[in-house]
């Protein structure tokens, strides 16, 4: 028997649903939609300017760079490797 | 427009620790998905190691990037525009916090209990009762921080990120706990054909009633911050979030069409699997439309650029979504691969590179620190989003070739060996996105450990 649960979470749903929804309609939520559109952009002023170049050790970087194109590496040999004699 | 609060420089303790858990999970879930993918090609790999068999690291794998990588990724990002849309401050730090840290917990408890054999065996729901009550618990915690913070808000316009955050933290609570039987503690479910409906209403619903409302509100606020526009339609996107409440709740039988159900309900969830639609193309034009002719801004911005393509995997899961629940489709492409390279795209590809995009675009504004290094960054961006392509295409030839074999009845074992080169490739792109995760991590830490630099704020 699943249908008491079901039942229950659709009248349940519902009505929370309903409710909301009109209390959104009661509280203006759907007015005033022109200024809506600019709400992200409230708040304080975005002084972020793009990430600058990375002030750890350039070594660093290629190190890590290193060991991701090792990895990559390693796995296409694997692949190649399966391709060519995996069949046999 | 200004505020009250424009000259006040905020700090944001509940998104920053939400953060770094999404990026340490991230690490967890990503190994355990090539763990797991090496176990299809190498099944002896932990052989006598009880607690490394497929069978408790594929649900580890699928309950680390839910609860662990993703959801908190998205809720970081939610818990630090909500007090900037809504006028005023998070209603309580401390319990944000005080949540983050039961949330890691709770995660431990799900990764231990799940690793030592402790499972309910339903497939997304097999976390024991204990580990269900702390994930209903943190879900309620989020919500009262959220609602209250509604409650004290200055502007009296809801944006539509308030709703989708809302509706997701409210939706997850009741669903989690109907979908996972929590009034059972024994079991976690009920018996037969209404314990698989009653799952997939869950399973597809943790997926479409949480990770999609939080991408959402993530992608409504981002994108016109980073473009510096206003969003395209306030009543688009609300007619985008009523429609994906009312359409998206009982679409989950659509993965028993080929199953005993009660046919009502295998057309209702195929109809509004279909009129899915109508709720992602609000939100696709929506989001779109505010980009149009930016794009260049976007590229600059990395936390637009993961957001805005996950947009676009939005488009390719939801549109192959509809059609998958088509049962003419359905009849090759279930039970199968197909559904697990659907499922990544719409997790990782989707949900997965929003919550990145967010991480990003609010970690140098939460930290007061510039983001460590852009160039790992772009390296992350480019490792998941190949890594995912790469699982969507060998995954879905996979599925081809399963559901083609079993529908003209071929036997198991002549299929077998036609998989084997595409489950090795699966596997080598389950370490590029497993690498791009270390990679994120180490980028996410040595920004926090980095000297501040300009407040953001």
């Amino acid at each position: 028997m699943y249908f008491p649960y079901f039942i229950t979470y659709i009248v349940v749903g519902l009505a929370i649903t309903l409710a909301v929804f009109f209390w959104a309609l009661k509280n203006g939520q759907f007015r005033d939609q022109q200024r809506a559109r600019y709400l992200p952009l409230q708040g304080d002023s975005d002084t972020t300017s793009p990430p600058p170049s990375s002030p750890f050790s350039r070594i660093e970087i290629y190190g890590l760079f290193l060991l991701a194109v090792a990895g990559l590496g390693a796995s296409a040999a694997v692949l190649i490797f399966a391709v060519i004699h995996g069949g046999r | 427009m200004t505020t009250g609060e424009s000259t006040q420089i905020r700090t944001y303790p509940t998104a920053l620790a939400f953060c770094i858990t999404s990026f340490f999970w991230m690490g967890v879930a990503t190994f355990m998905g090539l763990l797991g993918a090496t176990f299809l090609i190498a099944p002896d790999l932990a052989n006598n190691v009880s607690w490394l068999f497929f069978g408790r690291v594929r649900p580890v794998h699928v309950n680390m990037v839910l609860f662990g990588f993703v959801t908190p990724g998205l809720l970081a990002t939610a818990f630090y525009y909500l007090p900037k849309v809504l006028d005023t401050e998070l209603y309580s730090e401390k319990l944000g916090v005080t949540t983050v840290l039961l949330w890691n917990v709770v995660l431990v408890a799900a990764v231990g209990s799940l690793l030592a054999g402790h499972s309910q065996g339903r497939e997304y729901a097999e976390l024991v009762w204990p580990v269900d009550i702390g994930i209903v618990i943190v879900f309620l915690m989020v919500f009262v921080n959220m609602i209250m913070t509604v409650k004290h808000r200055r502007e009296p316009i809801l944006y539509v990120s308030v709703w989708y955050a809302c509706a997701a933290v409210v939706l997850t609570s009741v669903t989690f706990s109907l979908g996972n039987v929590i009034w059972k503690p024994d079991t976690g479910a009920l018996t037969g054909i209404p314990d698989a409906i009653l799952l997939w209403f869950y399973g597809h619903n943790i997926f479409g009633l949480l990770l999609t409302p939080l991408s959402a509100g993530v992608a409504y606020y981002v994108i016109p911050r980073v473009v510096k526009s206003p969003l395209y339609s306030h009543t688009l996107s609300l007619l985008g979030f009523w429609s994906l409440i009312v359409i998206y709740t009982h679409i989950g039988t659509h993965h028993l069409l080929q199953v005993p159900v009660p046919t009502w309900l295998k057309v209702i969830s195929i109809v509004d699997s279909v009129a899915m639609v109508i709720p992602v193309m609000a939100f696709l034009i929506n989001i779109w439309y505010t980009a149009k002719g930016k794009l260049g801004a976007i590229h600059e911005d990395i936390g637009a650029k993961f957001v805005f393509t996950g947009t676009i995997m939005y488009f390719f899961v939801s549109i192959q979504g509809s059609m998958m629940a088509l049962p003419v489709v359905q009849r090759i492409t279930h039970f199968n691969n197909w559904v697990v390279a659907h499922a990544h795209i719409g997790v990782l590809g989707f949900a997965g590179m929003i919550a990145l995009g967010g991480m990003y675009y609010i970690l140098p504004r939460v930290s007061g620190k510039p983001l460590y290094s852009r160039l790992l960054a772009d390296l992350q961006y480019w490792m998941v989003l190949i890594g995912m392509i790469g699982f969507t295409v060998v995954l879905t030839i996979v599925g081809l070739i399963q559901g083609n074999a079993w529908y003209n009845g071929e036997t198991v074992y002549r299929v077998l060996p036609e998989l084997q080169y595409y489950y090795v490739t699966r596997a080598m792109l389950g370490l590029l996105i497993f690498s791009s995760a270390v990679i994120g991590l180490y980028n996410g830490v040595r920004t926090l450990l980095s000297k501040p630099g300009e407040a953001v704020s």
